[in-house]
Order: structure tokens, then C-alpha cells, then sequence
């Protein structure tokens, strides 16, 4: 049975609401030519980052997530397509005016730290301030100081970089993005040279950043850092892997997320619709973009016991999908509003467990979790209401 | 249903029992002097890598896998400990040796591959691979240049054999890069993240050449930091903090609901 | 098929052709200076004298008084004298008849053409023979007056009357550019013109060639005081006596000592381009470190690696050396037959100099691979770690190995400099602090190119400064010549006559008649030393200004007391005012006096000064004088010309045999501009230098650029315009420039004392007073500024083209 909802086509429609997006790409498509032939790094890039979002991007070399990189800082522009930071159309400007906007507006973080070695600490600081001539001239020492105070390097300011260990000089290098106040903090692989201490130190001053209010889009392929970000893009082979399917099920290898994401449809529910009734065949493999949905085991005298909620990033289906049979319960969205799914048909869903033992492992070991929970829940509602519950 | 993730990955260094080992670590440390103190890039590593072996090193950045490569290879020097080869020549202590010695013995007994190429620009790729032979003298020059198109050959390249490496794919140069790697008939392969910078599809087509030359009696230690390439290796070990680990899968700490 | 390697060195030297282009001309500059003067050296030291030892060049000269062809049969008859000729010298006004324009010639007659001994005669166009009331042209006359042959030219008499002579042949006397650089141009007439042109029909001028021992200085001294005496004693007065040696050009020395001062340059030029190779191969090689790497990776060893870049050097140098070798021979050619014109002998023809080429050869494979080497073996010692540890694998092992530096002394001071300003509430803006410390990043090859634009620099300035000196100098001589218009006559004329005649010329202030003596000087054992020409102006005359040495200047009253040049330190290196001089005049000997010695150029011999009152006694022309000086109302050159024009026209309307009326600066001129002719060839070197200089900056620039593209790329990621990366740029370079001047001052003083004494020395055989000129350090200044914006333009263009994309790239 095919679910009966109202099915958004795909993702290549931009809502509305994300014209207000700090970071927006339209359609970007680059390609890059050699005497071997074209290659095309990324094809047809659609996304959007909302101010005060800390986003890690997350790909394998080639992925084309430096290239992305490259797009939303201006440094590569697109074959095709549209990028728009911070409401200007980057690629309309020319070198020299994005290079002053840039300086102005982002600050660029790099895995290599790139402070100029000629300069001490406090000038690293102080030079986009007078390169995009902001703040009073007399103002600017005080101000790199202050932001060399807050990433713990006041003691070191007239050092040059050379004379500081690699942690201090990554702290630094985000002191200078900081120097212009720019809305976003763009960094590449910033924690990539560091020992884990100081990249937890890192990932704390970006904690701290986005709770000031900044954007910030970082490339990373430390698994354990993407925990601390409020998004995770994965980018494989060129496109954007469906966020919702990356976080349900991060122990695929991407291009099998990619297959995935192509598949996938999109659903939304308004409140307390079910999704999946009990007893009937279950179909898809659900994950949770947004929202939250009950499990309920439907009393046969309406009283329903909600045995979980769950909510985004989270997925159902899987149990039946497995098991086979009909549907143990049933699933609704919350009533405190609606739901946006995605849905993978079981077929690929089947065929993606085949190919991934390490998620079909841990997918099998949750849904032991799950029916024992269902279990518990059966037998404590039978005795909490007597013969009023059957089990299954 | 349910697999213990550990033993997904299944380590197990004492496979080789029969042979004996063509590479040896003893005792190796490696400190560096930081403004900090001392960092230990390794820490007491002791390993053996034995003949027809495809052996993965797995390690995260910074965990020192590629500062092991470069003891095996004797690009850097040890602090302690020492790496020994035993070669149809005959066994050599890789930090005992004078630079130039052991540039003339990694000419002929070791190819290296790194994750960057490292071709010259300004050769063709057919001489690319035969700078190697020039260098040591092994082959007579009419001999050089036909190993070095059957070399190219084995990599399936032949038809670029006089285009310069700037005309080519990533790939294509890593291809390169290992057949110049085996132009002097090495036993041994080291590749430091060959296929780091390569999409997935060309990472294959460099592993479908490894698994040639394993095929064909070659030793490859190879490292990455790509815990998904561990299956493709006939054995891999875990570094972490300057030492060897067994097991331990970090990707399975990702989220449960 | 090359091998593999030869074929990446071949690629090498390719492929980056401005790079092969910067090191190939840096070591041609240097090939081709060193094979210009070599070649020059050895052409003229070998051709000068052979060309005009071949002209039978006469040994003595005797300027006398009219005598006959008996006098020099006498002299012909002598054991000691291989020949003897007698002819007739005078000078005349002469010009294009219709043309305005005067030029003066020194007219020769001789006996018999066909039959020349001495100072032979070249023909060089038309006839060598003059007929009666024809005129051969010495070569040199025809830079005054570039006439035809058969042309007519106007002679003016001493009396004004005009004659005409046709231009029958141009012919050559090489050894008319022996003498004086200020000597009149030659014509040459036979025996019979003379009447035609109202001359006596004698000799004045008596030619000696030595039968031995022409080469021997003192043995030609004797040998012409006896000639002399022997001349006296047939009652015929000898005003001076000149000796020359017959192997040697009398201007040799002084053309030598020229070569050497350009030859010294010529090394300067290739320390300089030495440096500047130096520069641009250990850029080279440390661009090739990631090459070198991957050579010992797969097997090079050092010696490999060595050879190869010792092979490209190699090929550096013979691709120089093909360049420089054909243009240095050229050159040197080129630079023998100005010179050889100059001083009118003649090249033996062009050719290859074995020497010179050999010293090509030498320096453009030597000095390469002399200044490569370091670099060379640094580079070939570079380890695979090293060398690749930009593209290997990013691993903390590898990275954590650049552990934090310790601080130098140097960055204690800079942060405590930069803290202390900071209290005060000074911050220098960062973008010129970049550029500030980025100029003492690669302090070797700072240094290098501060030497090179340093040493261009201060031999700029010190050429300026020497020729200041010079001009001074020359100024100063101008103090024993101060007179507006000198008055020369063929008879002498009473001195109230003479005077009288010019105060009624209107702008005349005062007329002095000056009184003349030759001298010959004896040894204490009354052998003779030299000769001294005695000027002798009235006691109270103001138109000498004296440079006074030692001693004082004459008084009235002095007898027999002489002031002498510093030149007759030369015969009597211990002579102090107070000492006596035994001197031979008009035939009678005396002791005496020397009361001071004075500074003067010593290219007219010795000359002394002594009183009008005395020395005119002497020579028996008491109150006459053949030579008056004039002092006018207004001493501006214009103002000399126009009234000694007026000058000449009113003394022979008066009936005054007047030969020649100069102007004082018209002498002044002339000297210094054969001078500027050497300061010419010095600035040409100069800016040479300069422009080797300003290479090695733009090569130091443009490598620092190349080095630097990542952080370029930093800073435009941070928000830096193409202005701000450009004037980045620029500013280094201009630093350097600045820095270099400051430097560049400093060297230049020991640099203008060494090059003017040298100059001087071969000029006026004596140091001259250096005086320095804002000039010379304004102009440099200036000029060294352009050069550093130039030499940084393009590097700071390139510099602003780079994307981030190139520089940080990513993927």
C-alpha cells in the first residue's frame, strides 16, 4: 500500500522561507576541463544555511566539498547556477570587489591556520581590519586584543606565529576571521592539524560563535565532530546526500546514500494523521525530517498506549520491513504539529541492509531493541489495563 | 541478527606463521620536539610484514601512520628501534644506512607512492617511469624503455605513454606514479593514502592494480585513514596515538534512536 | 632517445624561459664586459704602438727659429741620428670660403714628399702629393671641416688677406695624435706654397730620428740636449724640445690606464652578475626541492642529483657564452676603433683575441658554477622528508617536526620595539608592515641584491662625483688661464702699443703682455734633466690664481726665481720651495730659485712661472711681447667670443700681425671635453651596473612573489584588493631601492677617491682635489626609485593576477 500523503516532488523546489538563508545555491553546476575531458564536480547544487547555523559539510576527497567550499567564499565561481551569501550575488562582483566584501563578510578559517608568518599574532589580527578599513585606526589594536583575549592568546599577541604551538595559532587565525565582525565563519578542515585537545578547544570557540548569533560552515571528515554542529551536509560524487537519510543511517558509505537519496520520497503530515495504520503491510522505510511522530499501540477500546516519540533524524518501518508481516503498532504524527518525512521504498531498503552489513548489524540489533521494548510496553499495559489490551 | 561490530573487523597478525617476515619493526619510537615537550608520533611499535602481504595500516590524521610509513621507507630517521628488510639481496637496517646508500636501496628494493603523485612535470610519462631505471642503472636503456610501456601497460595507460602528466586524470597519474613506483622490479610497495584525493570509482581502478601486483608476488603496506577500505586489505592493523591497536570500529559510535 | 634525466634537465632549461633568460644574460653581462675590455686591452695595447712605431715616429722634436737645409744635413751627419728632416710649421685661420665660420689649421710644409723619413704620411684618398697652392688634409681636419677633395678652402694670412688652396688628399699622421688633444689639426703643403702664403722659405721645426736607444728615456733626454746645443750653437733659437720613444704611442700609458679603470669595472660588472646568478640558482633549486625529492626517492643518489645541476649550469654558461663571445668580440672591436680614431693610429684589422676568448671561455663556465655550487650541493643534500614534506601526507608526526623557533635577538627586539611604540599609541599600518618585514625575509638573497643595485649605485655616483671633481679641476687650471681673449702675434710688439690699441675696443678693461722661456734643467751632475717652459705674466697680474702646493707665489722684485708645477717632482722628487733649480735659458746657465710649487695638469710637461720684469731681460724682449692676455667687462663665453672676433678685426685693421685671437673658456672647453669623452664611457659603465642591479631586483621580486603566492592568497581571502597586493609589492621593492641608496651613499666616497685618482692619475699624472656633488646622489636617488617601482611592477602585476583558487588550491 502506498502511503497517501501529500508528496513534495524533490528537493530541486526552494521553499520560500530559505530566501532568507544566509547561504543560498541555485542550481550550481561547475565543471572543470582538462586535456582528459570535462569532469563535472558538482552537479546542480541546491542549499540553503539559515543565519546562526553551525553546518558541517562532510565528504571524501573528490566529493567536491572543498569545490562547495570554494563556492560560498567566492575563491571558484560556477559554471552554472547562482550563489548568494548574505543577500549579493557573489559571483556578479569582480576580483578585487569580492576580495573587500569577502573580507567584510567571511571569515575564513584553514586547516593549515595560513597566518602570515611575518606578522605577530596582534597584526595577523588587525590586518583585515585594514585591508577592508573598518573600525578607527586607532581602534583596531584594542579590538584584535579583545579577540585575541577571547581565544586565550593575550600572553602571545606580538609572538609570530612561528613561536606558537599549532593549537595557538589555529585560535589566532579564528581570531583574525573574527576581526571584521563578518556574519559567517567559514572553515576548512579547522580541527585537521590539531591534537584532539586543542579541537575540542576549537569546536568550543565555534559553540560560542554561533551562540553569538554567526553562521558557520565548516568541512570536516572527522566523524566526531559533526556531533557538535546543528546540520550535517554530506556531499558525495557531486550532490547532496538527503540530510534526514545521512542522519538515520550514518553507517552507509556515501555513494550508497546517494543511491539512497535518489530514491527517496518526500512526505508531510499534518497532526495527528496516522502514517502507518497497524496491521497492514508496511512498505517503506521512514526517517524524520522534521517534527515528531508517535508509536502507538492501538487499545481496541481507543485506548491507545504510546509506546515512543520520536523525532528527527529518527526513522520507523524498519521492524516490519525486516521481520515481514504487518505493522505492530501503529505511527501518527505528534499532535503539536506537522511532519516531514522522507520514505525509502522497501525494495532499496533491503537491498541497501545487503550492502551494508555494519548498518544491517545495527539496524537488526535495534529492532531486537525495539520489539522488546514493544513487549514490555504490551505486558505493561496489560497490566495496567487488564484484559482490555491484547498482545499483537 | 545481531553481530558484535568488533568482530567485523577481525585482526590477526599471527596469519603468517609459516614464513618469515620481509619487513621487520623493532622497538620503534619516533619523538618530535614540540614548543609543548616531546610528542611521541610512535610509540614502541613492533610489527612484522610478511612476503605477498597486502597490509593496510588504518589510522586517523595525526595518529602517526604516515610517520610508520616513513620509517619503513627511511624518509625520516627513528628515534629508537630499528626497521629491517629482508630481501632477496639480503637484510638491510633501513636507519643504518647512509642516505645515498639507501637511496640506491629504495631504488631497487622499495617503490614508494604518495597520495600527491609526485611526477615531474616536465617528463613524459613514459619517462616518468623510466627515471627510476636511469637512476639506478639496473636495465640497459633500450631495456628500461620497453619495461617501462609494458609497465604502462599494466597499469593501462600505454596509449598516453608520451603525454606529460598535466594532460591526464588523477587517476591516471596515480597509475603512474605506481608503475614508476615497480619500474626497478622492488619486492616491496609502500603507498602513503594513494587513493586520498581520488573519487571512489578511480580508487578502484588503483586497487584493482594493487590486487595485480599482490597477485604477482609483490608486498604492499599501504596507509589510509579510511576505516571502509579495511576488507580490501589481506590484512590491516589500527594506529592510534603512536601505537598499534587491534579491532575497535570508531564508526560505530555514531547515534542510535 | 635521452635519458630520462638529461631529458628533465633539458626541460629544465626550457621550459621557464624567463628564468633561463634572467640567469643566461646575468652571466653574459659579465662574459660580455670582461670580453669587451679583454679584447679591447689586448687589441690597442698591441696595435697602438705597432701603428705607430710603423710610422717611423721621430724621437725628438725641436721647435726653433727659422734654419735651413745645411742645419739638418749637420744633424743627418751625426753618429747618433738615424734621420733627420727640417720642416716648416705655422698656423692659419681657414674656413669654406662663404662660410662664416672660422677653424684653425696647423700647416705643415715639407721638402720633399716622396722622400718622408719621419712621422710618415698615409695616404688615404686622392693624391699624397701636394702640388703648389694645394693643401693635404690630416685625417682629424676633417671632423673641423668636412670638405671634398678638390674643393677650394680660404686661408687667411697674418696680415688678413685670403688665399686659396685646393684640397688635393686626405692623407693620415698618426702621431698628430700623440701630442696635445688641444693641438690644431694638420694640413700639409710643399715647400713652395710657403711664399704663396707669405712664410719664409725655412724650417721651424727640426724632426730627429735616433739611430739607437730610441727607447730609452733618459738616453732621448741626453740625446736632445745635445741636439739642442748643437742647433743653438748654428744661432738658432730652440723654443722646446719634445722626446718620444719610438715603440711606444706617447698616449699609451694613458689609454691603458683608461682599459684598467673599465676593466676593473668589467669585474665589478661580473661580481655583480655574479651575484645575480647566485640569486636566481638557489631559487631555482629551491623551487626544484620537491624534483629532487622524487629523483632520490626512486633511487638518485647525491652525486646524481649533484651532476645533473651541475650539467644545467653548465648549459647556462655555453648558451651565455654563445651569446656573449661573438657580441664581446664585436664589442671589443667596436671600442679599439673609437678609441684607435681618437688618437688617429690605425687597427691592424678585425680579429678574433685568443686571450679574450679564453677569458670568456673561463668566466662563463667558472664563475656559474663557482656561485652555483653552494646551492647546488645544498640542494642536492636536501632529504626525501624535507623535500616532500609540503605534499606528503599531512600527518602530526610530519607537521609537529617544525616545532615553535625559538626567538632571536633580532624578534626579542622587534617585539619589545613594536610594544614600546604600541604604549606610546603608535601602530604602523599593517600592509606596510608586510612589506616592511617581507624585505628581510630571505636575507641572503637581500643582501645579493642589495650588493649588486648598491655597487650600481655607487659607482653612478661616484662617476658623477669625478667628473665634478674633474671640471673643478679643470676650473681651477682655468684660474692660470683667467684672461677673456689671449692675443697671439707673429712678431713680438712693444706692450704700450699693444695696450693702447686694445683699450680702445670698447668692453677692453686691460691688456698684459706675458713674456715666454724655454728651460732646460741639469742634474746635480749637470746632466740634462727636462725641459721647462717659463711663463712669465707682469709680477702684479691678477689673470693667474695659482693653486699653491708648498712655498709661495712670485713678488715683486724676484730674479731668477721660478714658481714650478708639481710635475717637476717627476726629475727631482725631493725639490722643496727654497731649493735651487740649475736652468738653462736663451743659453746661459743659472741657478735658480724655486719659491713654491703649484698644482696644474701635467700634459704640457712642466711649466713654471716666473716674473714678466725678469724673464724678459733674459730673452732680451724687454717691455714686447709676442703673446697678451685681455680681461674684458663681461667674462661670459658669448661675450669672449663676440669681442675677440671684434678683437681680431681691429688689431689687423690696425696693421698687427696677429696670428690668433682666443677666448680663455674656448681652451677650458676643449680640455673638458676630452675629459667628458672618459666620464661618458664611466657613465656608460655606470649605468650598466644599475641596470644589472635593477635585474637582480626585478629577479629578487619576482622570486619572492613566487614564494610568497599562498600568503598572497591569505591576504585576499582576509580582503585585500589588487591595490593592496600590488602596493605590497612595489613597496618592498622600493624599500630595497631606499635601502640600497642609503648603502650605495655611504660606498660611493671610497669609490669616487679610488676612481678619480685612478682617472686623474692617468690623466694628469697627479690625484686631483675630489669634490663631491649633490648631483650625482639626487639623479641616483631618483633613478634608483624609478628602477624599484619598474623591477617590482611586474612581479606586483603578477602577484595581483593570482586567484585564491591557484594559491590555496584546494583539490
Amino acid at each position: 500500500m502506498r502511503p497517501t500523503m501529500v508528496t513534495s516532488a524533490a528537493s530541486q523546489d526552494i521553499p520560500l522561507d530559505s530566501l532568507q538563508g544566509m547561504i543560498q545555491m541555485r542550481q550550481v553546476i561547475k565543471t572543470f576541463k582538462n586535456a582528459a575531458g570535462e569532469f563535472r564536480v558538482l552537479k546542480g547544487l541546491n542549499l540553503s544555511i539559515k543565519g546562526g547555523e553551525f553546518v558541517a559539510i562532510v565528504g571524501k576527497s573528490g566529493s567536491g566539498k572543498s569545490t562547495l567550499l570554494n563556492m560560498i567564499t567566492g575563491i571558484d565561481f560556477p559554471t552554472s547556477g547562482q550563489v548568494i551569501v548574505n543577500g549579493v550575488d557573489i559571483h556578479k562582483m569582480n576580483e578585487s570587489q569580492r576580495a573587500l566584501w569577502r573580507g567584510r563578510n567571511l571569515g575564513i578559517v584553514f586547516q593549515f591556520f595560513q597566518l602570515l608568518p611575518m606578522l605577530s599574532l596582534l597584526e595577523n589580527v588587525m590586518l583585515p581590519m585594514d585591508y577592508v578599513e573598518m573600525y578607527d585606526f586607532d581602534q583596531r589594536p584594542k579590538r584584535a586584543m579583545e579577540l585575541l583575549k577571547i581565544v586565550g592568546l593575550e600572553k602571545q599577541a606580538n609572538k609570530l606565529p612561528v613561536a606558537v604551538s599549532t593549537g595557538q595559532q589555529q585560535s589566532a587565525a579564528i581570531a583574525r576571521a573574527l576581526a571584521t565582525d563578518p556574519p559567517i565563519i567559514v572553515a576548512d578542515e579547522p580541527t585537521g592539524n590539531l591534537d584532539s585537545r586543542s579541537a575540542s578547544y576549537i569546536i568550543d570557540l565555534f559553540d560560542q560563535l554561533v551562540h553569538q548569533g554567526k553562521t558557520i560552515a565548516m568541512v570536516t571528515h572527522d566523524p566526531s565532530l559533526t556531533e557538535r554542529t546543528s546540520r550535517t551536509i554530506v556531499i558525495s560524487d557531486g550532490e547532496l546526500i538527503d540530510e534526514t537519510l545521512a542522519h538515520a543511517l550514518p553507517l552507509l558509505k556515501h555513494h550508497q546514500m546517494l543511491e539512497a537519496t535518489r530514491l527517496l520520497e518526500h512526505l508531510s503530515f499534518q497532526p495527528n494523521t496516522n502514517i502507518i495504520h497497524k496491521d497492514t503491510h508496511v512498505d517503506y522505510f521512514y526517517m524524520i525530517t522534521s517534527g515528531e511522530v508517535e508509536v502507538v499501540l492501538c487499545g481496541k477500546k481507543k485506548r491507545d498506549v504510546s509506546v515512543a516519540r520520536l523525532s528527527a533524524g529518527q526513522f520507523f518501518g524498519e521492524v516490519e520491513l525486516l521481520r515481514g508481516g504487518k505493522s505492530i503498532a501503529c505511527v501518527r504524527a505528534a499532535p503539536e504539529g506537522p511532519v516531514e518525512l522522507v520514505a525509502l521504498p522497501r525494495q532499496q531498503f533491503i537491498s541497501l541492509l545487503g550492502e551494508s552489513p555494519l548498518t544491517a548489524d545495527t539496524i537488526a540489533y535495534l529492532v531486537q531493541q525495539r520489539i522488546e521494548e514493544n513487549r514490555s510496553a504490551d505486558r505493561r499495559s496489560r497490566r495496567w489495563f487488564g484484559k482490555e489490551v491484547d498482545s499483537e | 541478527m545481531f553481530i558484535n561490530p568488533k568482530s567485523v573487523i577481525s585482526t590477526n597478525p599471527q596469519s603468517h606463521p609459516a614464513q618469515n617476515p620481509l619487513v621487520e619493526l623493532r622497538d620503534v619510537f619516533k619523538v618530535y620536539q614540540t614548543a609543548a615537550g616531546d610528542f611521541p608520533a610512535l610509540n614502541n611499535i613492533s610489527t612484522q610484514v610478511y612476503p605477498g602481504e597486502f597490509l593496510g595500516v588504518i589510522g586517523k590524521s595525526g595518529a602517526g601512520k604516515s610517520t610508520l610509513l616513513n620509517m619503513i621507507t627511511g624518509v625520516d630517521d627513528v628515534t629508537s628501534g630499528q626497521v629491517l628488510v629482508h630481501a632477496a639481496s639480503g637484510t638491510v637496517s633501513i636507519h643504518d644506512m647512509s642516505e645515498d646508500d639507501l637511496a640506491l636501496w629504495r631504488g631497487r628494493n622499495m617503490g614508494v607512492v604518495y597520495q600527491s603523485f609526485q611526477l615531474l612535470s616536465m617528463l613524459s610519462l613514459l619517462e616518468n617511469i623510466m627515471l627510476p631505471m636511469d637512476l639506478c642503472g639496473l636495465y640497459r636503456r633500450t631495456e628500461s624503455r620497453e619495461r617501462a610501456m609494458d609497465l604502462l601497460r599494466l597499469v593501462e595507460l600505454e596509449e598516453h605513454a608520451f603525454k606529460t602528466p598535466n594532460l591526464i586524470s588523477g587517476g591516471q597519474q596515480q597509475r603512474v606514479a605506481i608503475a614508476r613506483a615497480i619500474a626497478n622490479d622492488p619486492p616491496i610497495l609502500v603507498a602513503d593514502e594513494p587513493t586520498g584525493s581520488l573519487d571512489s570509482v578511480t580508487a578502484d581502478h588503483i586497487f584493482a592494480v594493487f590486487e595485480r601486483l599482490i597477485a604477482k608476488g609483490m608486498t604492499i603496506i599501504m596507509v589510509t585513514h579510511d576505516n571502509n577500505l579495511g576488507p580490501r586489505f589481506s590484512r590491516h592493523l589500527q594506529i592510534a596515538d603512536g601505537k598499534l591497536i587491534n579491532g575497535n570500529n570508531p564508526l560505530l559510535n555514531g547515534e542510535q534512536p | 632517445m635521452m635519458r630520462p634525466r638529461w631529458r628533465k634537465i633539458f626541460h629544465d632549461l626550457i621550459d621557464n624561459k624567463m628564468r633561463t633568460l634572467l640567469v643566461v644574460f646575468s652571466i653574459a653581462v659579465g662574459v660580455f664586459s670582461i670580453g669587451v675590455i679583454a679584447g679591447t686591452y689586448v687589441i690597442i695595447s698591441n696595435d697602438m704602438s705597432a701603428s705607430y712605431a710603423a710610422n717611423q715616429p721621430m724621437n725628438v722634436e725641436l721647435r726653433t727659429g727659422s734654419f735651413d737645409s745645411t742645419l739638418v744635413d749637420t744633424l743627418q751627419n751625426l753618429r747618433t741620428v738615424q734621420a733627420a728632416e727640417g720642416r716648416r710649421v705655422f698656423n692659419l685661420r681657414v674656413r669654406i670660403p662663404g662660410n662664416k665660420l672660422w677653424t684653425t689649421f696647423d700647416l705643415v710644409a715639407i721638402q720633399d714628399y716622396s722622400n718622408i723619413e719621419i712621422n710618415l704620411l698615409r695616404p688615404l684618398q686622392g693624391s699624397s702629393i701636394p702640388a703648389s697652392k694645394q693643401v693635404l688634409l690630416e685625417k682629424k681636419a676633417l671632423e673641423n671641416l668636412n670638405v671634398p677633395i678638390g674643393s677650394e678652402l680660404e686661408f687667411q694670412l697674418a696680415n688678413g688677406t685670403l688665399k686659396k688652396m685646393t684640397v688635393a688628399g686626405i692623407v693620415q699622421d698618426q702621431t698628430s695624435g700623440a701630442g696635445d688633444f688641444l693641438a690644431p689639426p694638420l694640413a700639409f703643403i710643399s715647400m713652395d706654397t710657403l711664399k704663396y702664403l707669405a712664410q719664409p722659405e725655412s724650417f721651424n721645426r727640426m724632426y730627429v730620428i735616433l739611430a739607437q736607444n730610441g727607447d730609452d728615456p733618459s738616453y732621448l733626454n741626453e740625446l736632445a740636449a745635445n741636439l739642442k746645443d748643437k742647433v743653438e750653437k748654428n744661432n738658432v733659437v730652440v723654443y722646446r724640445t719634445r722626446t718620444a720613444r719610438s715603440d711606444r704611442h706617447p698616449m699609451a700609458s694613458i689609454v691603458e690606464a683608461v682599459i684598467g679603470i673599465l676593466g676593473a669595472m668589467g669585474v665589478l660588472i661580473l661580481f655583480l652578475s655574479s651575484s645575480l646568478i647566485a640569486n636566481t640558482l638557489s631559487a631555482l633549486l629551491n623551487q626544484h626541492k620537491r624534483h629532487i625529492g622524487v629523483m632520490k626517492l626512486v633511487g638518485g643518489s647525491q652525486g646524481q642529483v649533484f651532476g645533473m645541476y651541475i650539467v644545467l649550469i653548465l648549459a647556462f654558461g655555453l648558451i651565455a657564452l654563445l651569446l656573449a663571445v661573438p657580441l664581446g668580440g664585436q664589442g671589443a672591436y667596436a671600442l679599439s676603433a673609437f678609441i684607435a680614431d681618437k688618437l688617429n693610429f690605425n687597427l691592424t684589422g678585425y680579429r678574433i683575441v685568443p686571450f679574450a676568448l679564453l677569458i670568456q671561455v673561463v668566466i662563463g663556465l667558472a664563475v656559474p658554477l663557482l656561485v652555483g655550487l653552494l646551492p647546488v650541493l645544498n640542494g642536492s643534500r636536501v632529504t626525501v622528508q624535507r623535500a616532500l614534506s609540503n605534499d606528503l601526507t599531512q600527518d602530526t608526526g610530519t607537521k609537529r617536526e617544525v616545532s615553535p623557533r625559538p626567538e632571536s635577538a633580532f624578534e626579542k627586539f622587534r617585539q619589545r620595539l613594536m610594544a614600546g611604540l604600541a604604549r606610546r599609541g603608535i601602530h604602523l599600518p599593517r600592509p606596510l608592515l608586510i612589506s616592511l618585514r617581507n624585505t628581510f625575509r630571505r636575507k641572503g638573497r637581500l643582501a645579493l641584491t642589495l650588493f649588486t643595485l648598491t655597487m650600481g649605485g655607487a659607482i653612478f655616483i661616484a662617476v658623477f662625483n669625478v667628473q665634478f671633481s674633474l671640471n673643478q679641476y679643470i676650473e681651477q687650471i682655468g684660474k692660470y688661464f683667467i684672461a677673456d681673449v689671449t692675443l697671439d702675434f707673429d712678431t713680438p710688439y712693444r706692450l704700450k702699443d699693444v695696450e693702447l690699441a686694445g683699450l680702445r675696443v670698447p668692453g677692453v678693461q686691460a691688456v698684459e703682455g706675458w713674456a715666454y722661456a724655454s728651460a732646460e734643467v741639469f742634474n746635480n751632475d749637470h746632466t740634462a734633466a727636462g725641459n721647462v717652459t717659463i711663463l712669465a705674466p707682469p709680477v702684479e697680474s691678477r689673470l693667474v690664481e695659482p693653486i699653491l702646493v708648498s712655498g709661495r707665489w712670485l713678488q715683486p722684485g724676484d730674479e731668477r726665481a721660478i714658481a714650478v708645477s708639481e710635475s717637476i717632482l717627476g726629475l727631482f722628487p725631493d725639490l722643496k720651495p727654497g731649493d735651487n733649480l740649475h736652468l738653462k735659458i736663451n743659453g746661459k746657465e743659472a741657478d735658480w730659485i724655486v719659491v713654491g710649487l703649484f698644482q696644474f695638469v701635467n700634459q704640457e710637461g712642466t711649466i713654471a712661472y716666473g716674473t714678466y720684469e725678469y724673464i724678459s731681460r733674459l730673452t732680451h724682449m724687454a717691455n714686447r711681447s709676442f703673446s697678451f692676455r685681455v680681461v674684458t667687462t663681461d667674462h661670459s663665453p658669448e661675450y669672449q667670443q663676440a669681442i675677440s672676433e671684434e678683437l681680431d678685426a681691429y688689431y689687423r685693421s690696425q696693421g698687427f700681425h696677429l696670428r690668433e685671437a682666443r677666448t680663455g673658456l674656448s681652451t677650458l672647453k676643449t680640455a673638458s671635453e676630452s675629459l667628458n669623452i672618459l666620464v661618458i664611457f664611466l657613465l656608460i659603465m655606470a649605468v650598466l651596473t644599475a641596470l644589472v642591479g635593477s635585474m637582480g631586483l626585478a629577479g629578487s621580486m619576482s622570486m619572492n612573489v613566487l614564494e610568497r603566492t599562498r600568503e598572497i592568497g591569505i591576504m585576499r581571502s582576509i580582503g585585500a584588493g589588487n591595490r593592496a597586493i600590488t602596493s605590497m609589492v612595489i613597496v618592498e621593492g622600493v624599500l630595497i631601492g631606499s635601502i640600497s641608496w642609503l648603502i650605495g651613499v655611504l660606498v660611493s666616497f671610497p669609490i669616487t677617491y679610488m676612481l678619480s685618482s685612478i682617472i686623474s692619475v692617468a690623466i694628469f699624472q697627479s690625484p686631483i682635489p675630489v669634490h663631491f656633488t649633490f648631483e650625482g646622489f639626487g639623479m641616483w636617488l631618483l633613478l634608483v626609485l624609478a628602477l624599484s617601482v619598474v623591477a617590482s611592477l611586474l612581479p606586483a602585476r603578477n602577484a595581483a593576477r593570482l586567484t585564491i583558487r591557484e594559491v590555496l588550491a584546494y583539490e
